[in-house]
């Protein structure tokens, strides 16, 4: 249903969207590596933030979890430090998610992205009950201490081929994706 | 004029059967926008689910709350009875029953739990998935509107 240099390309655009969006300044640096081990949030505390990208042919599950540490919290939300930073993080999920939209819309024309949600990490466990035919976890730090993991989930009701560009296709990174 | 000539300026019959079949294409396109009165009445369903969904994993995380206490309480009074001597032998055994019954609830109430967990995921997933969609076929209905749109502007 899907190739491998569809899953490389899929990678490739999210690893772009990440390192463009996770970040509050484009100066600041973001490593992203994969988590050979796969998905482990059932070894996490607390929740996990689920975005859906949805197309005639496939779902895309965009999992993040932040660590809700005082660095992170001081990064996302530095006003108010002593609140979770899933307050404030599904903003930048949610921006991220958009530009990934964006991106894989060079693929497909019809695609859609639904509103941000939280779920215990406990559910993770059970990723296996989506039937995921393209299933990849990284380990995302900003800045060498802000650190969180992201997941993908992808479903294919039908064959699927993603391209994409050399170049960011999103002239206007950053805009709100609108829900 | 002569009855026998024809207006120029006037569509042809073949114009006027194009332009009758972009009005009922253009009707079917605003017929099919309100298919977002289902899809708001589909997220609503949704959202009500996943609130049912909260309160069942509260619900399960007290169950196994309280069949941990239910353990506790069965192994004290088991210490307290074996203390006792043998006037409350009758004792232990009700509560080393009570004991089994804790435990067997336990696991129960973990199986609930990871049920819920995973109904969590597989209903959240699906509400996401009908959300983006409906997002989606209200787009392609609007681009199917605007080209219908320029398809009469082209005829007329």
């Amino acid at each position: 249903m899907i190739t491998d240099l569809s899953k490389r390309n899929l990678e490739l655009a999210f690893h772009r969207a990440a390192r463009g969006n996770l970040v509050r300044d484009p100066s600041d640096a973001c490593n992203i590596s994969p988590t050979q081990e796969g998905p482990h949030f059932g070894q996490m505390a607390g929740e996990v933030l689920l975005i859906t990208i949805s197309s005639f042919a496939f779902r895309l599950l965009t999992i993040f979890h932040v660590a809700n540490t005082p660095a992170a919290r001081a990064y996302y939300s530095e006003d108010a430090a002593d609140r979770p930073v899933s307050e404030f993080f599904a903003e930048v999920a949610n921006l991220c998610c958009g530009a990934f939209n964006r991106e894989l819309a060079q693929s497909f024309s019809h695609l859609a992205m639904s509103i941000p949600y939280t779920l215990s990490s406990r559910c993770m466990a059970f990723l296996g009950e989506l039937r995921p035919q393209f299933l990849s976890s990284y380990g995302i730090t900003i800045n060498d201490s802000v650190q969180m993991q992201a997941t993908l989930c992808m479903h294919c009701s039908a064959p699927v081929e993603v391209m994409v560009s050399a170049a960011r296709p999103d002239d206007n990174s950053g805009a709100l994706e609108l829900f | 004029m002569d009855p026998n000539t024809q207006d120029s300026s006037a569509p042809s019959a073949g114009t006027i059967d194009l332009l009758r079949k972009a009005e009922e294409l253009a009707q079917e396109a605003a017929g099919l926008k309100t298919l977002a009165v289902a899809f708001e009445r589909w997220h609503q369903d949704m959202i009500d689910t996943m609130a049912q969904n909260r309160d069942m994993s509260a619900n399960g995380e007290d169950l196994i709350s309280i069949a941990q206490q239910l353990i506790m309480v069965s192994l004290n009074a088991a210490i307290e009875a074996a203390h006792a001597g043998d006037s409350t032998r009758g004792f232990v055994v009700i509560a080393a029953e009570v004991k089994s019954l804790a435990k067997r609830a336990q696991a129960l109430s973990r199986d609930i739990s990871k049920n819920i967990d995973k109904g969590n995921l597989t209903s959240t997933a699906t509400f996401q998935d009908i959300q983006a969609g409906g997002k989606m076929m209200m787009a392609a209905i609007s681009t199917l509107e605007f080209k219908v749109k320029q398809l009469r502007q082209g005829i007329e």
